[in-house]
């Protein structure tokens, strides 16, 4: 079996639903990412340069951002978009692969189950900082 | 993994551009799905670590001290390169289902190699502080 050459190929093998929920959240994320990464690795660079902040990322800093409402909303958004984009990525990758093809309904069932209980368990170490 | 150099091989734009006589086509194919699992397993690593913050405060930063040696820094930027070539290429897929630039597809690959290259070297050169700190 050849490996998908178009979208509409793509389409057909995936389904559309993944698809299309595949390109919102890679919208989605440049945006989520985006912010991610410039607040955690370059929004406090200047602080850590001129020595007013030992390190980037220590507990307090995080404990300090997560008091505000917006992050909170972020990072749990980025938690879940990410998961999801990230699983159905690899969906994409094993259903292009015979063996995984055939068993396509339990293999979904299992990406599905591991990015509940990874979102839970990344939910719960966010709490850490927020309760 | 027989299969796999099979399925590489097969796909099509391991043949040359229709439009481009060039085969950026499977390159930004295969750079996509490189970073993409890359960064999915970079995903379940990010998540374990920030989790020793139920361990307590103390620990999660002793393990971030850890994790933000110059070495780490310079790992970072591999990490920011793999997130933007991913994204920027997206966009180009993206804009090839809305049938946009589909003819320009190997000038695109191009210049999201460019911009992932560019916008890297603008971070690391506001990282060298921290790679190169006492």
């Amino acid at each position: 079996m050849s490996a998908p050459s178009t979208s509409q190929q793509e389409k057909m093998v995936t389904g559309f639903w993944p698809w299309f929920l595949q390109r919102v959240s890679g919208f989605l994320l440049i945006f989520l990412v985006g912010v991610h990464i410039w607040m955690t690795h370059f929004s406090g660079l200047g602080d850590v340069v001129r020595g007013h902040q030992e390190e980037l990322v220590l507990f307090e800093i995080v404990k300090q951002r997560l008091a505000q409402g917006l992050f909170i909303f972020i990072d749990f958004s980025l938690l879940a978009l990410v998961l999801y984009h990230g699983l159905n990525g690899m969906r994409n990758i094993l259903l292009e692969w015979g063996p995984a093809a055939r068993h396509a309904a339990g293999m979904t069932t299992g990406l599905w189950l591991l990015g509940v209980v990874t979102f839970i368990y990344g939910a719960w170490a966010l709490l850490a900082f927020i309760l | 993994m027989a299969f796999s150099f099979r399925y590489l091989s097969l796909h099509p734009g391991n043949f040359q551009d229709r439009y481009s006589g060039t085969r950026s086509g499977w390159w930004a194919w295969f750079l996509q799905r490189l970073t993409g699992v890359a960064l999915v397993g970079y995903l379940f690593l990010h998540i374990a670590v920030i989790s020793t913050a139920r361990a307590g405060a103390d620990t999660f930063d002793a393990v971030l001290i850890f994790l933000q040696k110059p070495f780490f820094v310079v790992l970072d930027l591999f990490l920011i390169a793999a997130v933007l070539y991913h994204a920027l290429n997206g966009v180009r897929v993206l804009l090839f289902d809305a049938g946009i630039a589909i003819r320009q597809q190997a000038l695109m690959f191009w210049i999201c190699m460019l911009l992932t290259a560019a916008i890297t070297g603008v971070a690391g050169y506001f990282s060298l502080p921290l790679i190169f700190r006492e």
